[in-house]
């Protein structure tokens, strides 16, 4: 296959292919995920990453065996020198019996001596066979929370897995990368030396979340995400129990009541279904102290171009700003994770609280 | 205090609150560079909201009119050209204008007042940082008056920080007396050079290359190195700038400051860590062992130039000497090679050439490092002979990236050996965008890093070493028959006569 390039075309004879590869990724997807798109990204990914792809398409709900794979090329031209960029790609079909023997087949494939990434495109399984395996010849696995469609279960699946030591996965959630921003915006309010004592008096905090389309009754994993970020890096703990409804006017929304050292810090998670583009999942997040004489937030407009802060101080002071929100691509947003490849223990220790969390919504559900 | 929210939000630092005092606001490099970087660095986040930006200039001009100014070119240096309304208005309200004369004491006071009241509407916290966007002639005295007005004290736990534009001096003296000025009311941490030839990103490639390869740095000596050859090659002529060019040439505008920043780089030994101070040690050391020159090794190591007409892309431009501003005598130097020697352990004997000129074929800064041949000629000297010993070369522009030549044997059964490049780049391998130079420069200022501006010692030293060349070339005016290259070659044909005498010859890049 090489030599077929190398050797094609003036230029490229004289001017070399290089052949460059940083890493293996290998993608999971199933037949109805949208294969156009798919192939755009990796091309995309392949420019900043260049390395291998290894594409799994299963094939779940069917009986036959089949186990193909094909090959393929991406070359891209190096502006102006007339030398070219390449890297390959393996897709690979699977379904019925065959389907779980496809790992066998996928890691003679893999490139030695490079990091192998997972890019599972659904919802992790442990329990399932095929993840299994994947998970184990990955350096790192990416997912992404925003598509859980049990958001509860599927959240505290997740949490267990991570906690499984034996089984040391990194994991890395798209969903966790897009909250970077909202993380930035918040902890920059902490970076004024002026407002840092502040930090220790926060007793209310309120995020605003458009809920899950799948599950309209559970709370965005995106806002639990931030909510665990948040007491987990400043050591709140979940007391257990909620208490009662975060009813404020016409708002409602679950509350649960946390503590650190003699202090109770209410949080709120209030639907705010003023719909926006998919985006649009927090739309504000407000941290107060003393009862209020104090106010951070952090809001994000409708329309999701915009992301709106304000630090409020007694009636001394109020600073804000409007900033211009730029959404990133899915590719952006991948290739943002295959730069890392260590653990994020920031990540996992906020998926641990939200484990609590979730457990202490559900038992107030289920207490009449 | 730690920040605990801070932790873990990768690759993002966290700015302090302040204020940019621009002086000079009603110039060029304020309304290209400054405030468009300034803005880019607020949408970034990189910026808290207690942030402010006084402009200061003799031009009278309200707030608003400033905001005006300040808006359309922020629109026309700005990738998108143009600014959201609202987005804007957010930003202009930390945009202030104050009309004033670095020579007036009592500005100065308007200053501090005015620096008080956005301390208090902004929560900018009594941190300040004094950009000084103006004619070099007016460093010393801006800096007195700062110090006189109490504004150069920094107050209970914030900074003050300067940052002074090129050039540094024009000759040693020059530099000393300036560094003496600015330091009776600055402290030297307090003060920032601007030396930004080379990118932030450069620098750490160029650090992470030599140390973070485990091959490299053990042949990185006399031992297996013959020679280094530093090339800074610009395409342009002086684009009519030939009124301070005259004044300057290409060893002051070019070779003291950055080419020295490149080969400080190649030359030092490993720093202990990172730190800015930690590398600036480093590289002031290694020139400290660079060897002095003498009116001797002018004569014999070093070449100067002037290009005549000649023709650039295809395309014919004027000499030197006709270009606007520049006399018909000129013998301004506008290429300038150097054979340099560091006296120590690592480089005893092995020559680093360095040249630098305008209106070279391309623009090009590379470094070529020339292995040794290999010991012992295996193959015979007519199989050799189209191979040139091992090269590594470091692209820093334009596109930056290592290329390693080495030989190969070319399939088939006759032994012919050929010459292959192993190439890697930057740009292509990790398409990260990197940050525009004046980003890069005021948020690391913010953030109190020093490692892209030039410390007061290296200032010193690189005017230290030129001087002697300046000197001599200057007494010996009539014996440089300029011009001596045409305008689009690589310099005067002395320059390769230079480099055959020592067994060498220049790479073309
Ligand atoms: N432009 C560039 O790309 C570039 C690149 C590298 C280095 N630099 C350096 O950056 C500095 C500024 O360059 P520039 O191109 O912006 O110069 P410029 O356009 O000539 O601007 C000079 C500024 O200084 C102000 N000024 C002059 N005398 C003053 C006084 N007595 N009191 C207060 N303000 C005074 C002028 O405003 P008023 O007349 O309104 O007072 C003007 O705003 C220079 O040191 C230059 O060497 C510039």
């Amino acid at each position: 296959m090489w030599s077929g390039v190398s050797e094609g075309g003036d230029a490229s004879s004289k001017a070399g292919v290089t052949r460059a590869c940083a890493l293996n990724l290998l993608v999971y997807t199933t037949p109805w995920d949208d294969h156009g798109r798919l192939e755009d990204l990796l091309e995309r990914i392949n420019e900043q990453h260049p390395g291998r792809t290894l594409v799994l398409v299963a094939y779940r709900d069917t009986a036959t065996p089949r186990l193909e794979g094909y090959v393929s090329m991406r070359c891209r031209l190096l502006g102006g020198t007339g030398k070219q960029i390449c890297g390959e790609q393996v897709t690979i079909e699977a379904g019925g019996p065959l389907l779980e023997t496809a790992a066998t087949a996928i890691a003679p494939l893999l490139v030695s001596d490079v990091p192998v990434y997972l890019w599972w495109k659904d919802i992790p399984h442990y329990e399932d066979k095929l993840f299994d395996r994947l998970a184990q010849m990955a350096d790192r696995i990416v997912i992404d929370s925003a598509a859980f469609d049990h958001p509860y279960d599927d959240l505290l699946r997740l949490s267990k897995m991570i906690d499984d030591k034996s089984r040391r996965m990194r994991v890395s959630d798209l969903n966790w990368g897009r909250l970077t921003s909202w993380r930035t915006l918040l902890a920059s309010f902490w970076d004024v030396p002026a407002y840092r004592p502040l930090l220790d008096e926060i007793d209310r905090v309120t995020i605003k979340y458009r809920s899950p389309q799948d599950a309209p009754e559970e709370i965005a994993p995106k806002a639990l995400l931030l909510a665990g970020w948040l007491a987990s890096r400043l050591g709140w703990e979940v007391v257990g129990t909620a208490v009662g409804k975060a009813t404020r006017g016409t708002e409602e929304g679950a509350v649960c009541e946390l503590r650190a050292g003699d202090r109770s810090i209410a949080l709120a998670f209030v639907r705010d279904e003023t719909a926006g583009p998919d985006d649009v999942i927090i739309s504000t997040v407000t941290l107060s102290a003393k009862n209020g004489a104090a106010n951070f937030s952090v809001a994000k407009r409708t329309d999701g171009s915009k992301l709106e802060t304000e630090a409020q101080i007694g009636s001394e002071r109020s600073v804000g700003r409007v900033l211009a929100y730029e959404i990133r691509t899915e590719a952006a947003q991948l290739s943002r994770e295959l730069a890392f490849l260590s653990r994020d223990a920031i990540y996992e220790a906020a998926v641990a609280r939200v484990a609590q969390l979730v457990e202490t919504i559900r038992n107030q559900k289920t207490t009449p | 205090m730690e920040n605990p929210l801070r932790q873990g939000i990768r690759l993002e630092q966290a700015a302090e609150p302040c204020t940019v005092v621009i002086f000079g606001a009603s110039g060029d490099l304020t309304k290209r560079k400054l405030v468009p970087a300034l803005y880019r660095l607020v949408q970034q986040r990189l910026l808290p909201a207690e942030f402010g930006i006084v402009g200061l200039a003799r031009t009278e001009m309200s707030d608003d009119d400033f905001r005006v100014k300040m808006r359309e070119s922020v629109a026309q240096f700005s990738e998108a050209k143009t600014v959201d309304d609202e987005v804007w208005q957010s930003f202009a309200q930390g945009l202030y204008y104050l009309t004033a004369d670095i020579g007036t004491a009592d500005d100065y006071r308007k200053l501090a007042g005015l620096l008080e009241r956005i301390d208090r509407e902004r929560g900018t916290g009594g941190n300040r940082l004094f950009y000084l966007s103006v004619a070099p002639r007016f460093y010393a005295a801006a800096v007195e008056q700062l110090g006189r007005a109490g504004l150069t004290k920094p107050k209970d736990g914030s900074w003050v920080r300067v940052i002074i534009e090129k050039p540094f001096g024009s000759d040693l003296e020059s530099a000393r007396l300036l560094n003496q000025q600015i330091h009776a009311s600055l402290d030297e941490s307090q003060i920032y050079r601007i030396d930004h030839y080379l990118g932030k990103e450069t620098v750490q490639n160029l650090l992470a290359f030599r140390f973070a390869n485990g091959i490299f740095e053990p042949l990185w000596n006399r031992h297996y190195i013959d020679h280094v050859q530093i090339t800074n090659a610009e395409a342009v002529g002086v684009e009519g700038r030939g009124g301070y060019y005259e004044t300057a040439g290409v060893v002051r505008d070019m070779i003291q400051n950055h080419v020295f920043q490149v080969l400080s780089l190649v030359a030092m030994e490993p720093p202990a860590h990172l730190g800015s101070e930690a590398v600036r040690d480093e590289k002031i050391k290694a020139m400290t062992a660079a060897r002095n020159f003498t009116p001797e090794r002018v004569k014999a190591e070093c070449v100067r130039g002037q290009y005549g007409p000649g023709s650039i892309d295809g395309k014919p431009v004027p000499g030197y000497r006709q270009e606007e501003g520049v006399a018909p005598d000129s013998t301004t130097e506008t290429f300038a090679m150097l054979t340099m020697y560091f006296d120590n352990w690592r480089w005893a004997g092995v020559p680093f050439y360095i040249r630098s000129g305008k209106h070279l074929p391309k623009r090009v800064t590379e470094i070529a490092i020339q292995f040794q041949t290999a010991p012992h000629q295996l193959f015979g000297a007519d199989v050799m002979e189209q191979v040139t010993p091992n090269q590594l070369i470091i692209r820093i522009q334009p596109d930056e990236g290592i290329t390693l030549r080495f030989a190969v044997k070319v399939p088939g059964q006759i032994t012919h050996i050929r010459d292959v490049n192993m190439d890697f780049r930057y740009g292509t391998s990790f398409g990260v965008q990197l940050a525009e130079a004046y980003e890069r420069l005021l948020l690391d200022c913010i953030l109190g890093d020093s490692t892209l501006y030039a410390r007061k010692d290296m200032t010193e030293r690189g005017w230290e070493i030129v001087m002697p060349i300046l000197d001599y070339w200057a007494g010996t005016k009539g014996e440089g028959s300029f011009p001596n290259y045409e305008a689009g070659t690589w310099g005067p044909q002395a320059a390769d006569e230079l480099m055959e005498r020592n067994g060498s010859r220049w790479r073309r890049p």
